[in-house]
């Protein structure tokens, strides 16, 4: 019988110390990514695509991909800077003429904006909300997009439930 | 008359020491009644290998009727949680009121329990965020926050249902283990911040439930016998 209570002790003390494995997944919203929506520039409720559009972002080296960005398409979703509080993008499309030959047309534009750190949840941490967003009309290139425009009048990136910016080219 | 009484003699011998058995049948035992008091093993030793996590724990039971015992837990604990995106300690102390039942039919002179409990249980303690990384898109450099943010004053208040066992391995020592199911009431939450551990409560899963445990040594300091 003693033996016996030993024993249940022994088996139960090496269950207490066996540590768990992380089973929880981040699955909420995190750092929002800016939304941009592509418009007809002559008719400006009119979404018009873009033909074999390159994301780079001032800075950092490398061309962003991501699934929402094809050969053809009238909407991006493009990382914003959580380092610093502006982020220059420079969009660049390639145009092929009638005789094949390639041109690129780059285009820049700034993102202003200022920062907010907000609780998630356990498995996904904080993320980076983008208040007072502005784009500074100085610095928007005139290569191939006519205008620019932030679309939410509070001017706050808080998700990426709807297009922050709209683009007309 | 002489012959019937022979006859009967045996029959009333057997009766008066059928009797007399029935008395020594009616001796009754008396169960001891007393203050259990102990501590809890489980912190004090891992903290031997696991710098992350610092406790003590006491606890104390008191017999009230043959299977019934007020019960309490008062501790200290200090952990250290790293999650994937930010790290955070906690600092506190609690303390844990109610009783226990015993579910577990003693042969005479046997003080084992197996505990069925329920528990009222409250903590006071701080959050210390140590640091923390922007959860963004991997394109772009990630940014570190390792300024430490302290929350100050929190509580909660929860309920503990209890199961587990006390063994007496030598007299008055007893050996237990127990298990406990958390369902929290109210904390006070900081702000931009949750409530991930609480001292005596341990980690608070996203339904606000927990699980707890202790593996205890104590004492019975006997009283009386009733």
């Amino acid at each position: 019988m003693k033996q016996l209570k030993i024993v249940v002790f022994l088996f139960i003390t090496i269950l207490a110390f066996l540590s768990c494995e992380k089973d929880d997944i981040c699955l909420e919203d995190i750092t929002p990514k800016l939304i941009i929506r592509f418009y007809d520039f002559e008719n400006t409720s009119e979404l018009k695509k873009v033909l074999n559009l390159k994301i780079q972002i001032e800075g950092i080296d490398g061309v962003f991909t991501d699934e929402s960005i094809t050969i053809l398409t009238d909407s991006i979703a493009i990382p914003i800077k959580v380092t610093d509080d502006f982020t220059k993008f420079i969009l660049t499309i390639t145009q092929i003429a009638d005789d094949e030959t390639t041109s690129e047309n780059e285009d820049t534009f700034d993102l202003v904006y200022t920062r907010v750190d907000e609780f998630v949840s356990r498995s996904c941490g904080y993320k980076t909300l983008f208040h007072n967003t502005e784009i500074p009309l100085e610095n928007v290139g005139g290569s191939w997009i006519d205008s620019i425009k932030v679309i939410d009048s509070e001017q706050n990136i808080l998700n990426e439930k709807s297009a922050h910016v709209k683009i007309f080219h | 008359m002489l012959k019937y009484f022979i006859n009967i003699l045996p029959f009333i011998i057997s009766l008066s020491l059928f009797a007399q058995e029935k008395e020594i049948d009616t001796i009754k035992y008396k169960d001891r009644y007393g203050l259990r008091v102990g501590i809890d093993l489980y912190n004090p030793i891992n903290s031997l290998f696991d710098d992350d996590r610092k406790g003590l724990e006491f606890v104390a039971d008191y017999r009230i009727s043959k299977r019934f015992f007020l019960a309490t837990e008062f501790g200290y604990i200090e952990n250290t949680d790293h999650e994937d995106f930010f790290d955070f300690t906690t600092n506190g102390s609690y303390i844990k009121v109610g009783a226990d039942f015993n579910a577990y039919k003693n042969w005479i002179g046997m003080e084992n329990v197996i505990v069925v409990g329920l528990r009222y249980a409250y903590s006071t303690f701080n959050q210390t965020l140590n640091q923390y990384t922007i959860n963004a898109d991997p394109f772009l450099p990630e940014k570190t926050i390792t300024n430490s943010i302290k929350y100050d004053n929190l509580n909660a208040q929860w309920v503990e249902f209890v199961l587990g066992m006390k063994v007496e391995v030598i007299h008055n020592i007893f050996l237990g283990f127990s298990f406990r199911g958390n369902f929290l009431i109210n904390s006070k939450e900081p702000d931009n911040f949750k409530n991930l551990f609480i001292p005596g409560f341990n980690k608070v899963y996203l339904n606000n439930n927990g699980f707890s445990f202790n593996y205890t040594i104590s004492y019975l300091i006997p009283l009386y016998r009733k």
